[in-house]
């Protein structure tokens, strides 16, 4: 190359030339995203301004849909019911896909079996399976109840699971623990895989116990894997539907009435899509508020 | 080399793309009309069949398309598509009062008025269920099927238990007595005097049967006596738990067909699918009757409630002359004729009509059942009211709480006051 074709315009050219071929590659499925995805979302935001019944005209109201949401006490209740949805699945799901993760690490008789095992509810079809725990957690004749009886408990202290407004919420909890342990379990899996060896060597040199080792050297290693959980987690449980719809409709009364069944409700039933909007905008902050916290709390420890 | 491959790669993917359209709808042989008929439950209904081949062999020009929703969710599946403008759909079943206001609402049915004064539609005939449609003076819907409620009862447990059977003028207490004679056993084997099925209308009202109240106005007190008997009734276990019929989707047809249960409230449509049933050996109950529903004092035995269906005519369609023509037959004698030949009852309720309900094979020969088919009254489940949808799922949570005892009726009560109140007053 001569001396001229290395001057910085070629060079220039050459980056802008990169960079057009890299946006090119990038261009079919950001036109995707870009239609079906992010212009919703934008046209989402934009009625959440606005009333609107799907079919008449839109018209805007400023912040009106806004100030009716104090006053819905369906949604506080959604609210409500959301966020201790959230607080419990979080923590149960965390604590126990990463006891089987451990255990299943080590060198036992059919590790791989278990591992399946386990892993197995997660990709099973989310509807059949709901129909079958309501079979199981049926209050007269469900085996659980039985099984609970045979232990002793009296007929009338039997927890009646979906069917009580008390209990409701924590059979939904239950439920959706238990499916989606088997997933985080195989990325704490990986999570503990990448942890070196050495780091357990050098401890058990220094006369480290299993209990020790596990708390000064798998938990902050796994730090950035138990984050990742954790933010996914979050985002999955503010967004649940599914197993809402099929396991209690969102009852016994509002027992288990959660965001984005009120958004469902009030959108495609009540064809109230202004405010259904406007609930979607809270939900949408709601959960970006809580990941961003949790980015700012993982970038504090990652400093240390 | 390999960039030229690329670009003629990249250049295959896009046209192909171009020409990805899917199937398009076969377009009609030249000169017919193809409607599109939303409705649901295609496979399991007698009598759309029937009626279409009626409709097109008298019509040879117009040609009929079932486009079945499903049951469950119809209301919403319709709502949705119609909102999306799909003109594909000409002729709309319109399953209950929420669903018409709901659609009268979004301005998505077309007015017939104009049509019904020029086919000179008698609008007489329906028995009053035309004007109980008319919203604002403009009729959106013609009265298709009109279904009212009955007392369904097993005649063989009746005669196993050697009790005579329910009659055709029962007082609410001598009803509630029956059930408790009836109630025997545990278990497995246990019958259950009485059963409601979980939706609100079937013990809400009964309340409305003296017609000095309806469902959409609070405050509802006048509704206590019912529910004190029905969960008295649940708390003695004369009829089964509520909450488990909810969590485990126990339809209404189960339990009557598996001998489980002595007396039903159920609306009269379940008569043609029972006998079906029967005639193809798939239950294990075989002989049923029907008799009025109960009564309170004062008010006059055959009172019962009753639910529209309607035919409409979608404001998107592009074919409305004929889709008023298919309107006008599924609506008139014919057709009339035809439901009542299946065991359904059309919106022309008359003699011919009751008596080709009586006859059909399979109906219970007494005497009783076939008084019961003679209503004095029927009150509408849910009257019109542009905000009946809200009202409903209010009244619908309440009842959710009421009889899963997550709450006591007093709280209930006054939940579905203040809920309701709220609603009327947007």
């Amino acid at each position: 190359m001569t001396a001229a074709e290395l001057s910085v315009g070629s060079l220039k050219g050459r980056r802008i030339k990169d960079n057009l071929v890299a946006y090119s590659f990038i261009l079919p499925n950001f036109l995707g995203f870009a239609v079906f995805t992010l212009g919703p979302i934008l046209f989402a935001v934009y009625l959440a301004f606005t009333q609107w019944n799907g079919s008449g005209p839109i018209t805007f109201v400023g912040l009106k849909n806004f100030r009716d949401l104090a006053s819905d006490s369906l949604f506080l209740i959604a609210l409500k019911n959301t966020l201790v949805y959230c607080a419990a699945v979080v923590p149960l799901t965390v604590i126990s896909s990463l006891f089987l993760a451990v255990m299943l690490n080590q060198k036992i008789f059919a590790r791989n079996f278990f591992r399946t095992v386990n892993f197995f509810p997660y990709v099973a079809s989310l509807v059949a399976v709901a129909v079958v725990w309501n079979m199981l957690f049926n209050p007269a004749k469900g085996p659980v109840n039985q099984l609970l009886s045979l232990l002793g408990v009296p007929d009338d202290r039997l927890p009646r699971w979906a069917a009580d407004r008390n209990w409701a919420l924590f059979t939904v909890i239950l439920f959706s623990v238990w499916k989606n342990t088997g997933y985080y379990m195989i990325i704490y899996l990986a999570g503990l895989q990448g942890i070196s060896q050495q780091l357990y060597e050098a401890a058990t040199l220094d006369g480290a116990g299993r209990r020790q080792q596990f708390t000064y050297i798998t938990l902050p290693q796994l730090r950035p894997t138990t984050f990742f959980v954790v933010v996914m987690l979050t985002i999955q449980s503010f967004k649940v539907y599914d197993q809402i719809y099929m396991i209690t409709q969102a009852g016994p009364g509002t027992a288990t009435l959660v965001l984005v069944y009120h958004i469902y409700n009030t959108a495609f039933v009540d064809w109230n899509l202004g405010y259904a909007s406007a609930v979607a905008m809270v939900l949408f902050l709601l959960v970006l508020a809580v990941t961003l916290v949790q980015f700012r709390g993982e970038k504090k420890y990652a400093n240390e | 080399m390999k960039k030229t491959f690329a670009v003629i790669a990249a250049l295959f993917i896009l046209t192909g793309a171009g020409f990805a359209n899917g199937q398009k709808d076969a377009p009609s042989p030249k000169g017919t009309v193809t409607l599109k008929w939303a409705l649901w439950d295609y496979a399991q209904t007698v009598y759309y069949k029937p009626l279409i081949e009626a409709f097109e062999a008298a019509h040879p020009d117009i040609k009929i398309e079932p486009l079945d929703l499903g049951s469950t969710d119809y209301q919403t599946m319709l709502s949705t598509q119609l909102t999306g403008g799909d003109s594909s759909i000409d002729v709309v079943t319109i399953k209950d009062i929420p669903g018409y206001a709901t659609l009268v609402k979004a301005g998505q049915l077309l007015a017939l008025n104009d049509y019904v004064k020029s086919a000179k539609v008698d609008l007489s005939q329906y028995n009053g269920a035309a004007e109980q449609m008319t919203v604002d003076g403009k009729l959106y819907e013609l009265p298709f099927r009109s279904d009212f409620r009955v007392v369904f009862y097993n005649k063989d447990l009746f005669d196993k238990a050697g009790v005579p059977y329910p009659p055709n003028d029962m007082t609410w207490d001598q009803y509630d007595a029956l059930a408790r004679k009836m109630t025997s056993g545990s278990g497995a084997g246990k019958v259950y005097g009485a059963h409601y099925h979980v939706w609100r209308s079937i013990v809400q009202c009964e309340a409305i049967l003296d017609g000095k109240h309806t469902v959409v106005v609070p405050p509802y007190d006048f509704m206590k006596p019912y529910y004190e008997r029905v969960l008295k009734e649940q708390k003695d276990g004369v009829c089964m738990d509520y909450a488990e019929l909810k969590t485990t989707s126990t339809h209404y047809s189960g339990v009557f067909y598996n001998n489980s249960v002595a007396m039903m409230e159920m609306g009269s449509w379940f008569i043609s699918t029972l006998a079906n049933q029967i005639a193809q050996g798939k239950t294990e109950v075989r002989n049923w009757g029907i008799v009025r529903l109960p009564h309170a004092q004062g008010v006059k035995p055959g009172t019962t409630v009753g639910t529209l269906t309607g035919i409409g005519i979608s404001t998107a369609s592009k074919h409305r002359a004929e889709a008023g023509e298919f309107v006008q037959f599924l609506t008139g004698e014919r057709a009339a004729e035809i439901l009542a030949k299946t065991g359904n009852y059309p919106g022309i309720l008359n003699d011919t009509t009751a008596g080709i309900l009586a006859g059909m094979k399979g109906f219970p020969q007494d005497a009783n059942s076939r008084e019961s088919l003679k209503t004095a009254k029927i009150y509408l489940e849910i009257a019109y009211s542009d905000k009946s949808p809200q009202i409903e799922a209010a009244l619908n949570r309440a009842h959710d709480n009421i009889m899963t005892l997550n709450c006591t009726l007093d709280e209930g009560i006054a939940q579905m006051n203040k809920d309701v109140t709220g609603i009327l007053s947007k």
